[in-house]
């Protein structure tokens, strides 16, 4: 057996610089080159634009926006990231993450090389392996999984990577119903709402001509969506209208007309009391309702009782209030929006309040108008060449995740991945084995950290495709590096009538490949390489661009290109993809499933006497719980802090940067507080993504808090959505 | 007119993601531990819920009259003619004088050279024809550089148009980050 390394012997500091000249050359240049003018440009060895340096149009992959980015090489070395201004994802401009892209790259803490687990698992102790013999090892494992208790024993685990459609492909060949997305810890009740009420699980808004906003879980002030975000500060400026209900003052509610600080959960009791006010004062788009919608008189009776004053006891915002932003939005229509969002409150009643956002905005007829909701642009974007394989065997058995025996209104596609691991443990309906986990950090990201760190023990096998040693890939057994996205390429994506390309800006800086051929390499392994029919990535993008006459090379020199006379399609606008074929005020689905059909209120449960809400939310300066490793983020954004309000502070004694424990049914953290007035009294907020437990991740360990160790476990029945705000805590000085 | 180079900062457009900060570190290596550019905040000012909070960025200020440039033992702290504030390398001692003469805290002792360090308004970008890195990736389009002399630059044309204020004014140092913050629905066109 060779050698075993822990992780300090692996990537050890003083090893890598030695190693890896890029990065000591990168330290060097910059800031020596200060001349007066007189001698500009003659010793400014960072700036000349001399033949070697060179510019590469990409993708970022800081988070899942797909922002065009403009590499700038010198002596090939990546020198800066810039936004690439003819991508629409984000006009020119990066977001903190976006710009930090260069740290991640040259980090040492990048995995290098194929890892096998050397020690026990969780250990930290490897062994260097090559590609042969880690495919193979994962290979051999899952075939022995698949030959003994099926395929439906091997979960595979992936979340909008931008070669998700390959590993479905995988997934699909090897023949596992067992698909873990992340999206049920994101916006399950969102897409569910919208889903059932319009056929369409996420319409577009548009924000440029909307004149009245009401948000209640976007907050692109710090979730940066970075065109979205930049169409938000827009709309500011301008004067236009934005309401942001959030427990907690975020930099979004900071920047707005108007913030409410609603009750956590209680959010459709505001829009129910918003519905009453507008059909009691007939203040809907009558035509719209009669020409496209079923329910109405349903509505007309379930909203009766919901009165701003019924609704002022249950979300704490004022009847007065209620009543003129209803008479206000509805003044303003058809150009505003009651945004879908995208977690609103994150109770078991989410789906309810989702269903009541889809609706207000029915009432109002903002339905592909100026300034209102957007209908899917799927039809609208080009289309992709398609390789041809041959068909799928049918996947056998049913999902462990309960998709759809336990949750029959959640889509396949989006899954249920709290309760995938709950069964992990339960060993019910069957006993899972392997785990294959591309990308995903489950320990950070499933409520109940000590639970998801159980399932991984109890597998058989678990293997992780990533970039660096996430918490989860610390568990594995075997590590399958993945290049960095600078380093590699990806499926091609469209995005209207243009054609965006993720190309390597330059060559892997050491033994790791792209997801796209680890899948298909792995399916060679598994015999099953005829899913993944290509070579290698040239000639996969290759046939993906069959259908335009536009070459390879030309698309990556330009980084995109534009399909000619594409026209836009809107004749089916008004076509709803619901049972009905109407917008569906009341849902048949629903309906036919024996539950109250029209948007309904469901009383939130809320924390005893001594208690708290615990909020979780995003940063701008990080990505969920990927990017605690970037020391460019770490030095705009080092560490969570738990907020409390200034009376509860005083209460325990504590004042900012003291550390407090906070402690739930399921776990206890300590934590640094952060005393504030912008947060109501009866919450504690803490970002995401920091406590990380890998010891890989050498900037990040150690580091703050994971409110994954605090959260329970609570779903949503309807729309499989992890209900995060339903875990309540007590705080004490530490 | 001779060049005025400066800033102006809209801090009703700055929602404090810092990507700046990040981007100046970028284009500029600035050390970890150490920054050329900031966003600060007002804090969550008021009781809740009638709370409210303000973000200001800032760097150097590329002052008329830098004291960093007065008390700089050997010319390396200077102003160009474009009203730059740079310091020359091969002439600074690492003394620090002028680190604790800026009233801004605009500059830090570079670890890497031992020189002092600063914002240099990113004039190699200039030379292209680029704007600095903090204003090229900007969500806001809250920071803005250009001449202050020409009045068709965007700085002049949105000083012209809305109040501004300027930090420190009473210590004299004619500092040129002149900030707005009323709501700017409109970049004007310019340079």
């Amino acid at each position: 057996m060779s050698k075993v390394y822990t992780w300090d012997q692996l990537f050890s500091r003083r090893k890598f610089i030695k190693g890896a000249v890029a990065t000591a050359a990168l330290g060097a240049t910059g800031v020596g080159a200060l001349a007066p003018k007189s001698t500009l440009g003659l010793d400014s060895s960072a700036q000349t634009t001399g033949q070697d340096t060179k510019y590469v149009t990409t993708i970022c992959e800081q988070c899942v926006w797909r922002c065009g980015v403009i590499a700038k090489v010198k002596n090939g070395v990546i020198k800066t990231l810039e936004g690439n201004p003819n991508h629409p994802n984000n006009l020119g401009k990066l977001c903190p993450r976006g710009n930090a892209g260069v740290e991640a790259m040259y980090s040492p803490d990048r995995i290098k090389f194929p890892l096998i687990r050397a020690g026990a698992r969780g250990s930290g102790l490897w062994r260097k392996a090559s590609w042969d013999e880690a495919l193979s090892y994962t290979a051999d494992q899952m075939k022995k999984i698949k030959d003994k208790y099926g395929a439906k024993a091997m979960m595979l685990n992936s979340t909008d990577n931008l070669s998700q459609p390959f590993f479905e492909s995988l997934l699909k060949a090897y023949g596992t119903p067992n698909y873990g997305t992340q999206r049920s810890l994101c916006f399950n009740s969102m897409t569910t709402g919208f889903l059932y009420t319009y056929g369409n699980p996420q319409p577009g808004t548009d924000y440029s001509r909307c004149k009245y906003m009401i948000f209640t879980g976007r907050n692109l002030a710090e979730g940066i969506s970075n065109n979205e975000t930049q169409e938000l500060i827009e709309m500011v400026a301008k004067g236009v209208k934005v309401v942001v209900l959030d427990p907690r003052f975020s930099k979004t509610a900071s920047k707005a007309t108007e913030w409410l600080p609603v009750r956590p959960g209680t959010d459709s009791a505001f829009f129910l009391a918003m519905i009453h006010v507008i059909l009691a004062e007939k203040l809907y788009d009558e035509a719209f309702v009669n020409k496209y919608t079923q329910g109405f008189e349903e509505l007309v009776t379930e909203v009766q009782e919901y009165t701003p004053e019924w609704a002022e006891k249950k979300c704490e915002i004022a009847a007065s209030t209620i009543q003129r932003i209803a008479r206000e939005f509805a003044a303003a229509a058809p150009a505003v929006i009651a945004h879908p969002n995208w977690r609103t409150s994150n109770f078991v009643n989410s789906f309810q309040t989702e269903r009541s956002i889809a609706v207000l905005n029915a009432l109002m007829g903002n339905w592909a108008q100026p300034g209102g909701l957007i209908p899917d642009q799927e039809m609208n974007t080009a289309k992709l060449g398609v390789l041809s394989h041959p068909p799928f065997p049918a996947a056998q058995g049913i999902r462990l995740d309960g998709v759809p025996w336990k949750y029959p209104l959640v889509p396949l596609a989006y899954g249920v991945i709290q309760t995938m691991r709950d069964n992990i443990l339960s060993g019910k309906p069957y006993q899972a084995k392997g785990w294959l986990i591309s990308r995903q950090n489950p320990v950070l990201s499933i409520p109940e950290r000590q639970k998801t760190i159980n399932a991984l023990m109890k597998l058989d096998f678990v293997a992780v495709i990533d970039i660096q040693a996430s918490d989860t890939a610390y568990y594995a057994d075997v590590i399958l590096p993945e290049s960095y996205y600078l380093e590699r390429y990806d499926g091609l994506v469209t995005i209207k009538n243009k054609i965006f390309i993720r190309q390597p800006v330059i060559e892997p800086l050491y033994d790791t490949k792209s997801s796209l051929m680890i899948y298909k390499e792995l399916a060679e392994k598994l015999g099953l390489g005829e899913f993944l029919p290509y070579k290698d990535e040239v000639d996969l993008l290759t046939q993906q661009l069959k259908p335009f006459p536009v070459k390879l090379e030309d698309l990556k020199r330009d980084g995109h290109y534009e399909v000619e006379n594409f026209k836009e399609d809107h004749s089916r606008d008004f076509e709803f993809q619901t049972s009905s074929g109407k917008v569906e005020i009341s849902s048949s689905i629903m309906a036919q499933m024996g539950k109250k059909a029209v948007p309904t209120w469901d009383e939130p449960p809320r924390p005893e006497e001594g208690h708290y809400y615990l909020l979780t939310g995003k940063t701008a300066q990080h990505t969920q719980m990927f990017t605690q490793n970037n020391r460019w983020l770490l030095e705009v954004f080092p560490v969570n802090h738990a907020w409390l309000h200034t009376s509860i502070a005083q209460k325990i004694g504590v004042k900012s940067e003291d550390d407090v424990v906070i402690e739930s049914d399921v776990g206890k953290v300590i934590i640094k507080a952060y005393v504030t007035e912008g947060i109501r009294p009866d919450c504690i907020f803490m970002v995401g993504g920091f406590g990380h437990v890998s010891k890989g991740l050498k900037s990040a360990y150690g580091r703050g808090a994971s409110d994954s160790a605090l959260h329970k476990t609570v779903t949503d029945p309807i729309s499989g959505g992890s209900a995060l705000s339903e875990t309540f805590v007590t705080v004490r000085k530490a | 007119m001779a060049v005025r180079m400066g800033f102006v900062i809209i801090t009703s457009r700055c929602i404090d993601c810092d990507a700046c900060m990040v981007a100046c570190r970028s284009e500029n290596d600035a050390p970890i531990g150490h920054t050329r550019n900031w966003v600060k905040s007002s804090g969550v000012q008021g009781q809740f819920p009638k709370v409210r909070e303000v973000f200001q960025p800032g760097n150097c200020m590329h002052c008329e009259n830098p004291p960093c440039v007065a008390v700089c033992p050997t010319g390396a702290s200077q102003k160009r003619e474009d009203g730059i504030v740079i310091v020359e390398n091969s002439k600074c001692i690492g003394c620090k004088y002028c680190i604790v003469a800026c009233p801004y805290d605009a500059r830090f002792a570079n670890p890497e050279t031992g020189k002092a360090d600063k914002c240099t308004l990113c004039w190699h970008r200039l030379e292209q024809g680029l704007e600095p890195a903090c204003v090229q990736t900007c969500l806001g389009k809250s920071r803005q550089a250009g001449d202050m002399n020409d009045p068709a630059s965007i700085v002049s044309q949105l000083i012209a148009k809305y109040p501004t204020r300027v930090l420190l004014k009473h210590v004299g140092t004619g500092p040129n980050i002149y900030y707005i913050d009323e709501a700017v629905p409109e970049i004007p066109k310019g340079k």
